[in-house]
């Protein structure tokens, strides 16, 4: 039997973000798959995520504002992923917003009804969900060596 | 506090887009064009006939697709799938983003090696 040794030590803070992100990449991915989990998986999945979504602005709060106030710096770092990220919040939001606004068995289990019956939430759903696929990877990979190296403290075990 | 500080700040945020998007809506309505959702993303309900679902989707029995003729309704019901048979759409979306996510890393390590080995110079 080998000795299992001691993970390595990573900040609770960092623990949270790298799964609590990892979560809401397969829940997104899961849920963009509609044809395999079908409406009430998809929509369900979809309220959540759009919870996940503020829950993860939140914790990145302190990024957002120090980014965005160095943003007319000539240098400044993270533009790019500014720029990326918040049209990612643009088409994430709208894509949770118009598919509640459609939703046909989420709200209905609530017990809210929306008296819209309008094609422009539909397209903007589809139109939405394809930017936000096109999106999500660009966002996470941009992080790519921060996933890695905390990927690699968190799954690697610490020698004695 | 702080926490839900930031909290609110968020959701002031995303109460912002939302608007714009409801904005979007009530001053161009017709920006998609054409009447009626008739693309492959106009889902199902139970019990409710679907217009159409994904290419390769496997359509249960007993669940109902609307063709779009007047008698074009097929016997066929869509619920919850999660059937194995539709796992490639699952490995479809995860290729995309692997493959987004691995080109975006490679444009990236080049271009990284490329200014450290001009500052190398």
């Amino acid at each position: 039997m080998s000795e299992s040794l001691p993970l390595r030590r990573v900040a609770a803070r960092t623990r949270l973000d790298f799964w609590f992100d990892a979560a809401i990449l397969v829940g997104y991915t899961v849920a963009y798959s509609y044809g395999f989990t079908g409406v009430v998986i998809h929509e369900w999945l979809g309220i959540a995520l759009g919870i996940a979504l503020l829950l993860h602005i939140t914790l990145h709060w302190d990024w957002v504002v120090r980014t965005t106030g160095r943003l007319l710096r000539p240098r400044g770092p993270d533009k790019l992923i500014w720029l990326v990220n918040l049209a990612l919040l643009f088409a994430m939001t709208l894509c949770v917003a118009s598919g509640i606004l459609i939703s046909r068995v989420a709200l209905p289990e609530l017990r809210i009804s929306l008296p819209l019956d309008d094609p422009f939430w539909d397209r903007a759903h589809t139109l939405t969900a394809e930017v936000t696929l096109g999106l999500v990877p660009v966002h996470v990979a941009l992080r790519w060596r921060w996933i890695a190296g905390v990927g690699r403290r968190l799954l690697t075990r610490r020698p004695r | 506090m702080r926490f839900l500080r930031q909290l609110a700040a968020a959701t002031a945020v995303v109460a912002l887009v939302v608007l714009i998007g409801l904005a979007w809506h009530h001053f161009a309505p017709g920006t998609f064009g054409g009447q009626g959702g008739t693309g492959p993303h106009r889902f199902v309900v139970r019990g409710q006939p679907a217009a159409a679902v994904h290419r390769g989707v496997k359509v249960l029995p007993g669940v109902e697709l609307n063709t779009g003729g007047t008698s074009g309704v097929l016997p066929i019901q869509l619920g919850d799938l999660l059937e194995p048979v539709n796992l490639a759409v699952l490995w479809n979306t995860a290729w995309i983003e692997a493959a987004v996510i691995a080109g975006v890393v490679i444009v990236d390590a080049g271009r990284r090696k490329l200014r450290r080995t001009r500052r190398a110079r």
